[in-house]
């Protein structure tokens, strides 16, 4: 029944993707400006941002392979640089703590929790834009307003909760409570995706004889894939830095995820390991450098497709 | 473990005699004929959950998980340790205690168990089986330790919070001792600045070093947060003498200090920034570590300067240890708290921490660490020599919200940094302290 | 939601449309309840919840370790005249206003640039959204090395250029130490702005440049004229979720300065856990928290209805 849509389904796609390109409607105008200005107006700017947004990442990776002795006398090594770097932090964070695992914890949590949030935005968002039910709007209304309610106030309260459901120390008390801070985003950044999705498409379906779940699942979802990419990059990311609920609801260190663990294992009460520390972000960083690498432009197209009036 | 270490644990064997001579298989036998002997039977399957605070010396969590490994292999019974760092303790204990439910034992700071006396269980008669064996307890660990005539927790040991000093240069400025009182303390601060080789204690919000220097100088100069009944008398000429001697000490301080946590006078130490310093073994112990043999022959370690009250006032960090009353194994818990402070294992442990812990138990003076190394003498004394947290008042949750909303770490650093006068200074510590000394 | 679901007023539309039109509204309260339930049940056992307990538990006298009894307002009025709270209202406001003020000129700067035609525009783009993806806490101890009293790369390299003298005291000096921390939470936010930025500078016509540059108009004119007003609606939105997630910043305080020197960059986040977590007085530090809640609700109201235009975020039709 389904299959009657597909070419319509692809035909939009194109225009969908055509109509929110990483557009260069600048390179239009371009070719009347000068190199020099160029140098001036563009490549200066960015390149003096980008530096500034680099350098403390830069910082870090430095220090991870700097050998102890050179962190602090600045005056003997040049503090910039290293010419004997060390592999040891590295080495000694993947192969004598539990790094492995915080990072699998982590990504568990991550996905989970992107999982379930994206599921739970995906109807909200479906609801609130197409069924227009009554209350809608303030039902959205009231799902921004989560965001009232940040961690800081709510992780006291919260923690009695997670130990009342049974939860507390098992990757379920963050996997169910991370959605709370993702929610509200996702849900918004795929409202305004689902509108760009031509309401024909929906129509014709329902005059089918297609249910609100077969539209969902068989035209709105694959149309809006850019959109559902956003959102996990998004949640995703918020997960995988998030703190201060990973603090509180876990204990065991083999449960822990990575930015808690990294502190409490490389902070010796007053003695900071830099080192491992700056090691363990980087290195916890990749993944989502990865994931970032690949669908950066996704992420821009899909918000674009997400913001479009 | 390095050599030093090794050598000054076979020298405590044979000081000790036959209790701390044992290694290996010898100290295992003893842990097996202890379990049978204990007081303490654990329950069948017992698995006890320990929460402690994060190391800040290697080689003293490594002995004491040593230890852990062999209370397993004589009583059959597993113990999962987790770390927390420093101040995460208190809230993962307060989240167990408000919900029922966590690991059983807390390891944590200070006046801990007091928080919430209700929820742990009474250690009375594991503290007096220790007491009487090794000598008695020191006031302050009965203060930490005792609620009532119940003891809620066991204060394990301490670590001596004491200046560290760089010995040449302290010479070089004439001071071939460190100084015994506050107004020849100032004078050395004042002489170590001029010649370019200043000190610095942290004045940030650090709940280590920056708590111990402020309250041994309010407390140096009779100054008080509280009385004996908990009212708050810090408005006093006291205080603000306390106050203006810290100001003048303050002058002499490296810049920055008010930005200090607890690891910047490590890190500055280490690097040959500062010359003096408010810190526990730890920075002697780094030293060791990484061989930096010049540092180590050249750092010592002095007590707090007494003030014009006249006798010390030193503010060191107390360790107790709790059993939570949701726990279902109290007895294998009771006898593992036992256990870890018998000579056989105590004693080593406190050698291999290089005198970081300090027990709260007068017998183990005697242990030979504190005389092995003339450096680490000044850390025997300080569980006899601390004052509690609350000093004259009450050590309870209030005494604890006191040092953990830095009150009066504030009021100094309020008048140090010259953000505030005297006056205005004490009147916001005035207040805050009121706040949480109301009775309602 | 489930009155709302019986109210029959849907199902006696008029026959407008076709027939296919009715079916689909008959069943939409209901449906519309079906589709809620995850996201509703998600945000109600693990928010409203916990949030009612603790507006409650800041009119109690609640400390850790012992549940408390209904004290009033007394939390509120022990915190009206402490200068201490105060501070930290003053502190996050200014936190919140000036880094979302530089978030957001720094980011639409930036979205400016990148939407420009440049090689390897994938990987600078990458390259700008580094800061967002590094765990804050863990950037927040980079930084904090970055700021060491002693040890900081710029006080070194600023001396060897020879600007200053002696070190900057990046985190112990009252203003110093609240630039430090804006400074680090401007560049933790600004990659989220300007990427999202960029997606909505993406979405205005090309042929508006055009005609505006076969008019004459200057770069300014037509920043002003046509980029801005077409951004304006996105610009709400981001701005609204870079304030909300600035006012209600912990982590990057906590890692750095937990509220030193003297207070001088304790946010009300900070402040509240330091007082019920640490000093064990939950009843204030809720009450810390909840006295955050004003704040929160006036900055969704502005944008809320700085949005008005757009009806979309209220899930009403609008194209």
């Amino acid at each position: 029944m389904t299959e009657v849509f597909v070419p319509k389904v692809a035909d939009p796609r194109t225009i969908l993707t055509g109509s929110s390109p990483t557009a260069d409607h600048t390179e239009g105008m371009s070719y009347l400006e000068t190199l020099p200005r160029r140098l001036v107006t563009l490549y200066l700017p960015l390149s003096i941002i980008v530096i500034v947004l680099i350098f403390p990442f830069y910082w870090m990776a430095l220090t991870a392979i700097k050998p102890d002795e050179q962190l602090l006398a600045l005056d003997k090594f040049n503090p910039f640089w290293t010419w004997s770097p060390t592999f040891k932090h590295i080495e000694k964070l993947l192969f004598e703590t539990n790094y492995p695992l915080w990072l699998w914890n982590t990504m568990y949590v991550a996905i989970g929790s992107t999982i379930l949030s994206i599921f739970a935005s995906v109807c909200a968002a479906y609801a609130i834009v197409r069924l227009r039910y009554k209350g809608a709007q303030w039902v959205g209304a009231s799902i921004f307003l989560a965001y009232l309610v940040p961690p800081s106030i709510l992780f006291i309260p919260l923690s009695t909760i997670v130990f009342q459901y049974g939860l507390f120390d098992t990757p379920f008390a963050l996997i169910l409570t991370y959605p709370t801070i993702l929610i509200p985003f996702s849900t918004w950044l795929l409202m305004g995706y689902f509108k760009t999705i031509p309401y024909e498409l929906e129509e014709c379906a329902l005059i089918d004889g297609a249910s609100r779940l077969q539209i969902l699942t068989k035209i709105v979802l694959p149309l809006a894939v850019p959109g559902l990419i956003s959102a996990f990059i998004f949640c995703f990311t918020l997960c995988w830095n998030e703190f201060i609920y990973a603090l509180t609801f876990i204990s065991a260190s083999t449960n822990k995820t990575v930015p808690v663990a990294i502190v409490n294992e490389f902070v010796d009460g007053d003695i900071y390991r830099w080192g491992s520390l700056m090691a363990g972000a980087l290195i916890g960083s990749l993944p989502l450098v990865l994931l970032y690498a690949f669908f950066v432009e996704h992420y821009v197209s899909a918000m674009t497709g997400a913001v479009k009036e | 473990m390095n050599p030093f270490n090794r050598r000054t644990f076979l020298q405590g064997s044979t000081a000790l005699g036959a209790s701390v001579a044992l290694t290996g298989p010898a100290l295992l036998d003893w842990a097996k004929a202890w379990a049978q002997t204990a007081p303490w039977k654990p329950e069948r399957n017992a698995q006890i959950s320990l929460l402690r605070w994060k190391r800040f010396i290697q080689a003293e969590e490594d002995a004491f998980m040593e230890l852990v490994a062999n209370f397993t292999k004589a009583t059959g019974v597993k113990v999962n340790v987790t770390n927390e760092s420093l101040d995460d303790v208190q809230p993962k204990a307060a989240i167990a205690a408000n919900t029922g439910s966590g690991p059983d034992m807390f390891w944590g700071l200070y006046s801990l168990p007091h928080l919430f006396p209700s929820k742990v269980i009474d250690l009375t008669d594991v503290a007096d089986y220790l007491g009487k064996k090794y000598g008695g307890w020191v006031p302050s660990a009965v203060t930490y330790g005792k609620s009532g005539n119940k003891w809620i927790g066991i204060p394990v040991a301490y670590n001596g919070n004491v200046l560290n000093y760089r010995k040449a240069a302290s010479e070089k400025a004439g001071f071939k001792t460190f100084p015994k009182k506050t107004d020849e303390f100032l004078a050395y601060a004042k002489a170590m600045k001029a010649q370019g080789t200043p000190g610095g204690m942290a004045l940030g919000h650090a709940s280590g070093d920056g708590n111990a220097w402020v309250h041994w100088a309010l407390w140096a100069f009779g100054g008080n947060l509280v009385d004996a009944r908990d009212r708050v008398i810090i408005d006093s000429p006291e205080t603000a003498k306390s106050l203006e001697y810290a100001k003048a000490l303050y002058e002499t301080f490296i810049p920055g200090t008010a930005s200090w946590n607890d690891s910047f006078n490590n890190k500055a130490f280490l690097a040959n920034e500062v010359h003096w310093t408010n810190n526990g073994v730890s920075i002697y112990a780094a030293a060791k570590a990484g061989n930096m043999k010049e540092m180590v022959d050249d750092i010592d370690h002095a007590l707090w300067p007494v003030g014009p009250i006249g006798k010390p006032t030193e503010f060191h960090v107390a360790y107790p240890i709790m059993v939570m009353t949701y726990s279902k194994v109290p007895q294998a818990s009771k006898a593992f708290i036992a256990f870890m402070m018998e000579a056989a294992n105590l004693d080593p442990w406190v050698i291999k921490s290089v005198g970081y812990l300090t027990p709260g138990l007068t017998a183990y003076e005697k242990n030979p660490v504190w005389t092995s190394d003339p450096k680490l003498t000044v850390c025997r004394d300080v569980a006899k020599n601390t004052l509690t947290a609350g000093h004259l008042g009450s050590v309870g949750e209030k005494a604890a919200a006191a040092l953990a909303d830095f009150i009066v770490l504030d009021m100094f650093a309020n008048v140090c940094t010259g953000r505030e006068d005297v006056k205005g200074a004490v009147k916001i510590a005035d207040r805050q302290a009121r706040r949480l000394y109301r009775t309602s | 939601m489930a009155d709302v679901a019986l109210d029959p007023r849907t199902a006696k539309r008029p026959l407008l449309h076709a027939t296919a039109w009715d079916r689909l509204k008959v069943n939409h309260n209901w449906l519309g309840l079906w589709f809620m339930l995850p996201a509703a049940a998600i945000l109600v056992l693990f928010l409203a919840y916990p949030l009612g307990l603790g507006i409650w538990i800041s009119f109690t006298d609640t400390r850790i370790g012992r549940s408390g009894v209904f004290v009033g307002v007394e939390n509120y009025e022990w915190l009206w005249d402490d200068t201490v709270f105060w501070l930290s209202v003053f502190n996050t406001l200014l936190y919140t206003g000036v880094a979302s003020v530089f978030k957001f000129a720094i980011g639409l700067y930036l979205a400016i640039l990148l939407n420009q035609h440049m090689p390897f525009k994938a990987m600078i783009r990458a390259i700008v959204l580094i800061p967002f993806i590094v765990p804050t806490v863990l950037s927040a101890i980079a930084f904090w090395w970055l700021f060491d009293s002693q040890f900081s790369i710029i006080s070194w390299s600023l001396k060897k250029i020879g600007f200053i003298s002696s070190n900057i005291d990046f985190l112990g000096d009252f203003w110093n130490a609240r630039w430090s921390v804006i400074f680090a939470n401007v560049w933790r936010g600004i990659p989220f702005v300007a990427i999202t930025l960029l997606a909505g500078l993406q979405t205005v016509p090309p042929s508006l440049y055009e005609a505006a540059t076969i008019d004459g108009a200057s770069r300014w004119q037509m920043f002003r004229f046509i980029t801005y007003p077409l951004l304006t609606p996105i610009i709400a939105v981001v701005m609204t979720f870079s304030v909300l997630f600035t006012f209600t910043d912990f982590q990057l305080i906590w890692a750095m300065t937990r509220g030193g020197p003297v207070n001088a960059t304790h946010l009300m986040a900070t402040l509240s856990y330091q007082r019920a977590i640490l000093g064990g007085y939950l009843g204030e530090g809720s009450a810390i928290a909840t006295a955050m809640i004003p704040f929160l609700l006036a900055c969704i109201l502005i944008s809320w209805f700085g949005l008005q235009r757009r009806k979309w975020q209220q899930g009403e039709s609008n194209d």
